[in-house]
């Protein structure tokens, strides 16, 4: 007790002679934050490998997992003036070649041109979906993840480009709309790609509880599959005659689409989160259209949640149709490997422990296909023909900022 | 008499406890004219403007986490600490916006608000000494 009192008093003396020895107190032009989810996984079949995104080309089966949802962000802005700064952001998360190198997710400068404007240059996030732009931020939804069933449709995560945001108010609400344009490059499990000319619109309007989205984004794909299952595909079709399917398999230039609009209410006690997204393309991956609804009522630090999410396709793009059966089953099987639909129900608890602490639970039942294993993979790829029953994955996380 | 004693010192008690409670809107004595309304202030301390209603942009100061600071947030916008983190994390980590710059400690935030003119910050009311110009109370 005396040490403690000793150690105070030294404190406060080294805080006076600081306090003396600058003359003007000052708000420091530099500050650093940042987020994290520590999450384990489990899954109750073998040879199913659950994910939380499809960048990565591993999973949490029958063992507890720390790789699928683990995630640290660190972000730093300096302030040159009040309508100028700079901001970086690096994530740490387990990527498509199984590394943790940090990445770097934001690199901007942000200008605030007008009260109404901001403009940024540089790398942002690809603000398609709702949660598009703080898919790593565990933190500010209800759920161990954002549902992948939507999230899945695009996993194209950084914008080098540009953008800006423009805010009004709209009879007691606030409109924001945020325009972009750039490129996005992207890493995947056994592919490659990218989306340039990137040009979209998200349009937000707010009232005390009640806040709409809707985005309308067009970008031109470029896709490269580079798996052993994909390199046998194509020498087939080659030694077979018919290599002019490989042009819709595998290429740049394929006009892409990518919808959504949802809906979040909160009254500070029941909470619901729906959001309706599609994925158009017209090569390379087949077009799909994902959905979810969540629901969840406040009971103080204790938030009792459950969602309903489904994705289908609604287009195969290559007809496994060449007369060669052989050719036919390994294309049939490329088809059934990149479909992601699933169905899935889920229940969870959020429990706010302190202000910026949160621990999850969270059950789902996923249903993969038809046609597919959905976000789930199996060391044996001729599972996708037969995806069974459904697969239950169990899911406990700690989210925090700071 | 005694009675009437323990009625006085209840008085005293009761408007030091609402003097504590009361949460004031302050800026520097040296700063220039700063109008401030309530829902100026409530936009600014959201991240829904940077700038004064006059287009002046402005810089904001938050206390350390601790009770002037949450009673500052529910009064100002209905939000809990809990609500406030996680409205202010999704600004912050999409970046939209800077959150207001979080002093060490209440005297810090004071000396800063007394030293730099043109930042806008809230102190309890006992808190805002000389120096301090008041523009806003939340009683």
């Amino acid at each position: 007790m005396k040490h403690l009192a000793a150690i105070l008093l030294a404190t406060l003396q080294i805080h006076a002679g600081t306090a003396l020895a600058t003359e003007v107190a000052s708000p420091s032009p530099f500050s650093v934050s940042g987020f994290g989810t520590l999450g384990a996984v489990r899954t109750d079949k073998d040879n199913r490998a659950f994910r939380s995104s499809t960048t990565q080309s591993s999973g949490a089966s029958t063992d507890f997992d720390l790789s699928v949802d683990s995630v640290l962000g660190l972000q730093a802005t300096y302030k040159f003036s009040s309508a100028l700064d700079v901001t970086l952001q690096s994530v740490v998360r387990k990527d498509s070649s199984n590394s943790y190198d940090p990445t770097l997710s934001f690199a901007f400068l942000r200008i605030q041109a007008t009260p109404e404007l901001t403009l940024r240059a540089g790398r942002m996030r690809t603000p398609f979906f709702l949660y598009s732009d703080s898919l790593n931020l565990n933190y500010v939804t209800p759920w161990v993840r954002p549902p992948v069933e939507v999230y899945s449709l695009n996993p194209f995560a950084n914008l080098d480009g540009l953008d800006a945001f423009y805010r009004l108010p709209v009879s007691g609400m606030e409109l924001e709309l945020h325009a972009y344009e750039g490129r996005s490059d992207l890493d995947a499990r056994e592919s490659t790609g990218n989306l340039t000319r990137i040009r979209g619109i998200k349009a937000s309007l707010s009232a005390s509880r009640l806040t709409l989205h809707a985005n309308f984004a067009k970008a031109d794909l470029a896709m490269y599959w580079n798996g052993p299952t994909f390199v046998a595909l194509g020498n087939q079709l080659i030694a077979t005659g018919n290599g002019q399917i490989l042009e819709q398999i595998t290429g740049s230039g394929s006009p892409t689409t990518f919808i959504s609009t949802s809906f979040q209410y909160d009254d500070n006690r029941l909470l619901l989160i729906g959001e309706y997204a599609a994925r158009m393309m017209e090569r390379y991956s087949a077009s799909a259209i994902g959905w979810y609804l969540t629901g969840g009522y406040r009971l103080g630090s204790i938030t009792p949640f459950a969602t309903f999410a489904r994705q289908h396709q609604v287009a195969t793009d290559n007809a496994a149709n060449t007369g060669n059966p052989s050719a036919d089953a390994a294309l049939k099987m490329l088809n059934f490997a990149r479909n992601k639909a699933q169905t899935s129900i889920a229940a969870g608890i959020r429990w706010d422990v302190t202000r910026n602490l949160a621990l999850k639970t969270q059950l789902e039942r996923i249903q993969p296909g038809p046609d597919g294993l959905g976000i789930l993979i199996s060391s044996t790829p001729v599972t996708n023909f037969s995806p069974g029953g459904p697969v239950h994955v169990f899911s406990l996380s700690a989210d925090f900022v700071f | 008499m005694r009675t009437f004693h323990a009625f006085l010192i209840g008085i005293l008690l009761a408007c030091t406890s609402a003097a504590q409670a009361e949460v004031v809107l302050v800026t520097s004595a040296r700063s220039g004219p700063i109008e401030l309304s309530r829902e100026q202030a409530e936009k600014l301390y959201l991240g829904r403007s940077t700038t004064l209603g006059d287009g002046t942009p402005v810089n904001l100061v938050d206390l350390p986490n601790g009770s002037t600071r949450d009673e500052f947030y529910l009064k100002l916008t209905g939000k809990n600490p809990t609500q406030i983190q996680a409205y202010w994390s999704r600004i912050v980590f999409t970046g939209r916006a800077n959150p207001p710059k979080e002093a060490g400690s209440i005297a810090e935030a004071r000396q800063w608000l007394t030293d730099t003119p043109n930042i806008i910050g809230y102190l309890d009311r006992s808190d805002a000494t000389t120096g301090l110009r008041i523009l806003l109370r939340l009683p």
